[in-house]
């Protein structure tokens, strides 16, 4: 083949990829149309419903690709930077919802300002395309562009309300440790090209670099610098410290996007890497991933025990619960790649739900709070007898709680049997013994949170009547309280849907 | 003409590298915070520019053209901070955004 034979082949993109990629298109187009929309009319009602209705169009058209089949087997590669498959756009339809319940969410909070807050929906929508373009990624320059898009927008949404105690501090936090996660990664990625003249994904692992022993060292330095470099954003142990201040520190809409969608995205294109990439055949790489998840578990659950703001508690728990799903990484053979990745999306969905459940209810009370000229975080104690003054939210709140704990007949549960399965699987004794532990001491935390739901009401607790009580929204709530119990008790219909 | 070791060019990018991350983590001040993570990123840029030249591709320079997109973007975010801190704290000194305990 001549080098132009090459070229034409490369740059070729046919009817079926513009097809395949349509949901990744329309969502930038989207975002196009929407600036257009902001320099036609300010209106934050608008531009709202506007941004709902372009993500619920690329939910249903990557819920649409995924039933069409045309995705079924190795996926489709759309030039060299993306390739396609069910698992990139299962990840993309949960990115979708989450955004979409974040959008809902961020309505009541932006309605108490007066301000129009049309960029805010905008950067919401970049974060969202920051997130497609990782999931679909399939070579290091594209991984690249998703994550910038995903983390800079994140940083001018996490300092968004500049009025705020806390804002100049978290959006300055974030800003420079993710600029510092994101310069890690870069060298690592310069030092693996350097060894392997290679940006994409997917090489030959006959010819993977750790088979010739003079490359080993800047190699396997561009792999551990490339890991840290993703653990930074998925807030792993030994890089966890930025997690809980900006988790408290960001507006809660926006730490429920950090919490899900940048985290989804960011899990989804380590697997997608570790995988075509072929690390899970390198011994050295697998123990560094078995160090971390170790830490990870530990250190979330231990830090999490004392908390009583709610939104650190959700960070060092969501540092746990990474840490558990490490264990997807750990693999021994190629064939058990399918079955990784359907216990990683089907624990992902958990996460997922539960968090947006709890999030939800924190944002109600922060509501009530500044109604009441009270600018306060919500506390663990402002929780009490919340079972007694309104029942539907207490009721979601424990099924969020027990199904975040792994209690059996919750999501949770299923997904942590999935990832023990894997684990024994992939015969690593020591992560089966951290989740076990893990999950025990999981249970100290998670459960006073039920507790304190059903505790009856002392003086000391905030009083919440149903006169002055923020409407939330009855039937989002109910929705999620089926939804969640559902698949609990019947995981095989959602995990049928990942095969 | 002699030609630079890739080794050489890596270990060059590592310690400016190493450089810029230790200033990032020792300086106080804010301004010099967002100066320092400019030579972590120009130190992977030379990196990507020595390999890409070792394997005759332009794959190294246009990863090159991305982080200098990048740190143009990362530096106007950082500065719009950096004005708004001013106004708020009249200082640059980052010990005064440790206000989060717990």
């Amino acid at each position: 083949m001549n080098p132009v034979d090459k070229v034409s082949e490369i740059t070729l993109m046919n009817t079926e990829m513009f097809i395949v990629l349509s949901p990744i298109l329309l969502l930038s187009f989207g975002i196009v149309l929407s600036l257009l929309l902001i320099a036609w009319q300010r209106s934050q009602k608008i531009i709202a419903l506007f941004s709902q209705l372009i993500l619920v169009f690329t939910l249903l058209l990557s819920m649409h690709l995924l039933s069409s089949g045309i995705l079924s087997g190795a996926g489709v590669q759309i030039t060299p930077l993306l390739k396609v498959d069910q698992f990139s756009y299962l990840s993309l339809s949960l990115i979708c919802l989450s955004a979409l319940a974040v959008i809902s969410l961020s309505k009541q909070v932006l309605k108490s300002q007066v301000e129009v807050h049309d960029e805010y929906y905008l950067l919401i929508l970049l974060v969202i395309l920051g997130a497609a373009i990782l999931v679909a990624s399939d070579h290091f320059a594209s991984m690249f562009l998703g994550f910038e898009l995903l983390s800079i927008s994140l940083v001018g949404l996490v300092g968004y309300f500049r009025e705020q105690k806390y804002a100049v501090e978290t959006g300055f936090k974030y800003l420079i440790l993710s600029a510092c996660a994101s310069s890690f990664m870069l060298l690592g990625i310069a030092f693996i090209y350097s060894q392997t003249g290679n940006l994409s994904f997917a090489i030959n692992s006959a010819t993977a670099p750790w088979h010739s022993a003079p490359l080993q060292l800047f190699n396997s330095i561009g792999v551990l610098l490339l890991f840290s470099g993703i653990a930074f954003k998925l807030s792993l142990a030994p890089f966890h410290f930025w997690a809980p201040d900006v988790y408290q520190g960001a507006p809660t809409p926006i730490t429920l996007l950090m919490a899900t969608v940048s985290k989804i995205a960011m899990f989804t294109v380590l697997m997608k890497c570790c995988f075509a990439q072929g690390y899970y055949q390198n011994d050295h790489f697998i123990d560094v991933i078995i160090a971390v998840a170790l830490l990870s578990m530990f250190i979330g659950n231990t830090l999490a025990l004392k908390q009583q703001n709610i939104k650190r508690l959700m960070a060092y728990s969501s540092i746990a619960h990474f840490g558990y799903l490490l264990i997807v990484l750990v693999i021994s053979a190629e064939q058990s790649i399918g079955f990784a990745w359907r216990s990683a999306l089907f624990y992902l969905t958990a996460y997922l739900l539960a968090n947006v459940a709890i999030f939800s209810i924190v944002i109600t009370y922060e509501q009530y709070f500044s109604q009441n000229s009270t600018e306060r975080e919500v506390c663990l104690n402002d929780w009490q007898a919340m079972f007694w003054q309104h029942r539907a939210q207490a009721v979601l709140l424990v099924f969020s709680i027990l199904s975040l704990a792994g209690i059996p007949l919750t999501m949770g549960f299923v997904g942590k049997f999935y990832l023990f399965n894997q684990a024994v699987i992939s015969q690593s004794w020591w992560l089966i013994t951290g989740l076990v532990i893990g999950s025990g001491i999981g249970l100290a935390y998670y459960l006073p949170i039920i507790f304190t739901v059903f505790k009856v009401n002392s003086s000391a607790a905030t009083h919440i009547t149903k006169d002055n009580a923020i409407k939330a929204p009855k039937i989002f709530i109910i929705f999620l309280i089926i939804i969640s119990f559902y698949f609990g008790v019947f995981p095989d219909s959602l995990s049928q849907y990942l095969l | 003409m002699t030609v630079i070791p890739l080794t050489h060019i890596l270990i060059l990018s590592s310690l400016l590298f190493i450089i810029g991350f230790v200033g990032v983590v020792v300086r106080r001040n804010t301004l010099f915070m967002l100066m320092s993570l400019e030579v972590m990123l120009n130190a992977v840029g030379i990196a990507f520019i020595g390999a890409g030249s070792v394997w005759q591709e332009a794959d190294g320079q246009i990863m090159f053209m991305l982080i200098l997109t990048l740190a143009a973007a990362e530096v106007a975010v950082g500065l719009a901070l950096l004005i708004r801190m001013q106004r708020r704290y009249r200082t640059l000194d980052i010990d005064v955004l440790n206000q989060m305990k717990g």
